[in-house]
């Protein structure tokens, strides 16, 4: 018996196929969307075996709550909720048992920031878009959980600071201030990785 | 771990000192609501459940995606005391305040004890007592503590 | 940060009020030094803006999908069968430290007092004391809720 071939179905029509049951359909949407969720997962997390392990929970809990998607935003987007409130969830229980350098501790206090020069003149001007990605990476793993956290949820997930707010569990005073400081150290990294050459 | 459980004593002799004032009274909002995946109950007087509840009752592991409240009872429960709402004709709940955020809740169907639970219930708390209903539909008994 | 910052950013990201969108332009055409700092957060933005995450899954689709399948077949009968046993463990492991000190105080006077309850020890959080009622009980820690799910049969 032949297998039915999905690849050519919207995202809609799978979802709808897999909101009655059908696996297979399902399976279509995990082999579009896994990249981005992992990455979504691995930009947050920095670990590759938690950003495995979270976007298969992602993807499992997006199965159970498959019929609450009614196309409001497309898939794309909504999984990418999901697997973004998982990481969330799991970044609270690390930093439960995550003793905070000073460093870190200064950076929550705010006013490090003030010590940064401003920096004037774009550091990742005239890269390749492959050595400018690389780079940020780079700096963006170099920043603290929460920092990293609040800059993908605004810049990449282009959410507000309401939101953010509430997601993150915190204020919108400390949304603000851990961006601002996450922009600025941001600029001062890539300055220093511009410096060293990045190998 | 020596710390930790003295942490943990220090934490239990703390709740020892809570008010007077914050164990005098017990207030419980009590919702009888209908779980279904139609867009619409057929009963026109049943409202979609607030958004704080929606939101909560679709974190649960449950199939349905759309609740409308059948009624709702404010519980206000002094002391080592209970009171009993009913929530319809058929179903109705019964809280008894054991103090320090500790109730006893019992739900009712048709006159008879069907669940009766021990539960710590802290402000903001809530308890979701549900069970299958006709249609592949649920209904369920969702209690919060206001106070 | 100062205010005039949070605002600078604030007015960066649209997040500002009219008036108060129109304070901080006011305040740009004299201010050379918010000039700056303005100016290299726009220019993170942008650099941001070009960063195109082509971070890849580093497991094949077969090899994925067939653990997610597993985890969707486990759900799956775990949701069928009630697994009680799953919620008591995840509860139990939750409030087995902090429950320890409860338990040796509350099972003195719960045994002289009550019978065994369904769980079959003392626990702060809940505890279902009808025999054979059947129920499963799920925790939400993330919403603060507890579901009890029972086999009690409604009619119309």
């Amino acid at each position: 018996m032949s297998e039915r071939s999905y690849s050519s179905d919207e995202d809609m029509a799978l979802v709808r196929l897999a909101q009655q049951g059908d696996m297979q359909a399902f399976e279509e949407l995990v082999a579009r969307y896994r990249d981005k969720i992992y990455a979504r997962a691995f930009s947050m997390m920095r670990s590759e075996e938690d950003a495995i392990d979270l976007s298969q929970e992602a993807w499992i809990k997006a199965w159970q709550r498959l019929k609450q998607f009614q196309g409001e935003s497309s898939f794309g987007t909504w999984m990418t909720r999901v697997v973004i409130n998982l990481c969330l969830d799991q970044l609270r229980k690390q930093k439960r048992h995550r003793v905070e350098s000073l460093e870190a501790m200064d950076e929550e206090s705010g006013g490090v920031e003030r010590q940064m020069p401003v920096v004037t003149v774009n550091p990742t001007e005239g890269l390749e878009r492959q050595e400018l990605r690389v780079r940020i990476d780079k700096a963006l793993g170099q920043l603290s959980q929460e920092h990293r956290t609040v800059l993908v949820l605004h810049e990449f997930e282009e959410m507000e600071y309401k939101e953010i707010a509430r997601v993150m569990e915190c204020s919108i005073g400390t949304v603000m201030s851990r961006l601002f400081y996450a922009r600025r150290r941001l600029a001062a990294l890539l300055v220093n990785i511009n410096k060293e050459g990045v190998r | 771990m020596l710390i930790l459980w003295l942490l943990v004593i220090g934490f239990v002799s703390g709740l020892h000192t809570e008010s007077a004032a914050a164990e005098a009274e017990l207030k419980v909002e009590a919702q009888l609501v209908w779980g279904t995946n139609a867009k619409q109950s057929p009963d026109p007087k049943h409202k979609p459940v607030s958004e704080e509840v929606r939101k909560k009752l679709l974190e649960l592991p449950l199939k349905w995606t759309n609740y409308f409240e059948v009624n709702r009872k404010l519980l206000s429960i002094p002391a080592a005391s209970q009171k009993k709402e009913a929530l319809s004709e058929k179903c109705a709940v019964e809280v008894k305040y054991l103090g320090k955020s500790k109730v006893e809740v019992r739900l009712f169907g048709k006159g008879e004890q069907v669940e009766k639970r021990t539960q710590d219930l802290p402000k903001g708390e809530t308890l979701v007592l549900a069970g299958k209903a006709p249609g592949e539909t649920t209904w369920l008994v969702v209690l919060k503590r206001l106070e | 940060m100062n205010e005039k910052e949070i605002k600078l950013q604030a007015y960066l990201d649209k997040e500002l009020a009219a008036d108060e969108r129109q304070q901080v332009e006011s305040a740009l055409l004299q201010d050379p030094e918010a000039n700056a700092l303005l100016a290299e957060l726009r220019m993170i933005r942008g650099v941001l803006a070009g960063y195109q995450d082509q971070t890849k899954l580093p497991e094949s689709r077969e090899f994925y999908w067939s653990k997610v399948e597993r985890g969707l077949r486990a759900a799956e009968r775990a949701e069928l069968s009630g697994s009680r046993d799953t919620a008591v463990r995840t509860w139990w492991r939750k409030w087995l430290v902090p429950a320890g000190a409860f338990a040796a105080l509350a099972l003195a006077g719960w045994l002289a007092g009550t019978q065994t309850g369904f769980f079959g020890s003392t626990a702060p959080q809940g505890e279902s004391s009808l025999d054979d009622t059947g129920a499963f009980t799920y925790r939400d820690f993330s919403t603060g809720t507890t579901l009890v799910w029972l086999s009690y049969p409604a009619e119309n």
